[in-house]
């Protein structure tokens, strides 16, 4: 099979990186690299967004709430409702307290 | 206007020549002062830069590979146990970064149509244009753009050698340390990856 390129440029091809210069980085580069490194130093200083973290304390808190739930209920005496004279609350006792009786509502 | 290619062709401004030896560099690194990761950014960000640039062939690609190997450098400086010369560590990291990146490009490629499709963005694969390294000689543009689109057809280890060789001008002995093999292993790299160039060169339809 034919070549597209003679033996000599073939040569020619080989050698062109002969004489060749570094490349230099691109102006600001350290500038941009800060730039790049910016978002991850963030990350590390905000330990307390860590998922970890988030999960303890609101477990922390959920079982402090469940204890003095559990206390305050142990605390307080069961009682039936009463009324204002402290009696038991009756319908009757309910109707006087509002000033309302079983006729007023048919009339 | 400026050409973005001219953007990057190497400037003859001084560098400002650093007092600070390797060791020195070493101890400010490791306790994380920005002096030092400063000083050895700019002692290797155009080694790093020319060494991806070679590898990747795409300005923008070799500069975020470029930006990832400082950083990993900054992260994993601790790792560094000095059993070879921080140059050679860092131009490893360098290598292997740039080959991940290929490889990547490489799959996405490949199944570009389904990603197409499916991922996240639908955008079509890039396929990029005859690359120009920015340090060739004016004369040789043309021929050299030929002997990249060849290179980027070699297998990794004979691309690596190659573009360490002939890009970055390391020595048989340099290139043997960062690829962590011999000398007379780096010759026989070259020599097969100048036939296989030859001989792609030799097969290319008219």
């Amino acid at each position: 099979m034919q070549s597209k390129f003679s033996k000599a440029r073939i040569e020619c091809i080989m050698e062109s990186l002969g004489g060749l210069q570094p490349a230099v980085a691109p102006d600001f580069f350290y500038t941009r690299l800060k730039g790049k490194m910016q978002p991850t130093e963030v990350k590390k200083k905000i330990f307390m967004l860590r998922p970890a973290f988030i999960t303890a304390a609101l477990a922390v808190l959920f079982i402090a709430n469940v204890i003095s739930l559990l206390q305050a209920d142990n605390k307080i005496p069961k009682q039936d409702a009463m009324d204002i004279s402290g009696k038991p609350a009756t319908i009757e006792s309910f109707a006087s307290a509002y000033n309302i009786n079983t006729e007023s509502v048919y009339e | 206007m400026n050409d973005r290619r001219n953007y990057y062709f190497p400037t003859s401004k001084p560098k400002p020549h650093s007092p600070l030896t390797e060791e020195e560099l070493l101890f400010g690194l490791r306790h994380g002062e920005e002096s030092a990761f400063k000083e050895l950014v700019a002692r290797f960000q155009d080694k790093v830069f020319n060494t991806a640039l070679g590898l990747l062939q795409h300005h923008t690609e070799a500069e975020d590979i470029a930006q990832e190997v400082f950083i990993q450098v900054f992260r994993s400086i601790q790792n560094f146990k000095e059993e070879s010369l921080l140059s050679t560590w860092i131009y490893r990291i360098t290598v292997t970064k740039s080959l991940d990146h290929l490889r990547s490009k490489k799959r996405k490629k490949r199944f570009g149509f389904l990603s197409m499709l499916f991922g996240d963005n639908n955008l079509p694969v890039y396929e990029p244009e005859d690359f120009n390294h920015p340090g060739v000689l004016h004369e040789n543009k043309e021929d050299a753009a030929i002997l990249f689109k060849m290179i980027d057809q070699l297998p990794e280890n004979q691309r690596t050698a190659f573009v360490l060789n002939k890009v970055e001008e390391l020595s048989y002995r340099e290139i043997a340390d960062i690829l962590n093999t011999t000398e007379s292993a780096v010759d026989s790299l070259l020599q097969r990856g100048k036939q296989n160039l030859r001989k792609k060169l030799n097969n290319s339809p008219p």
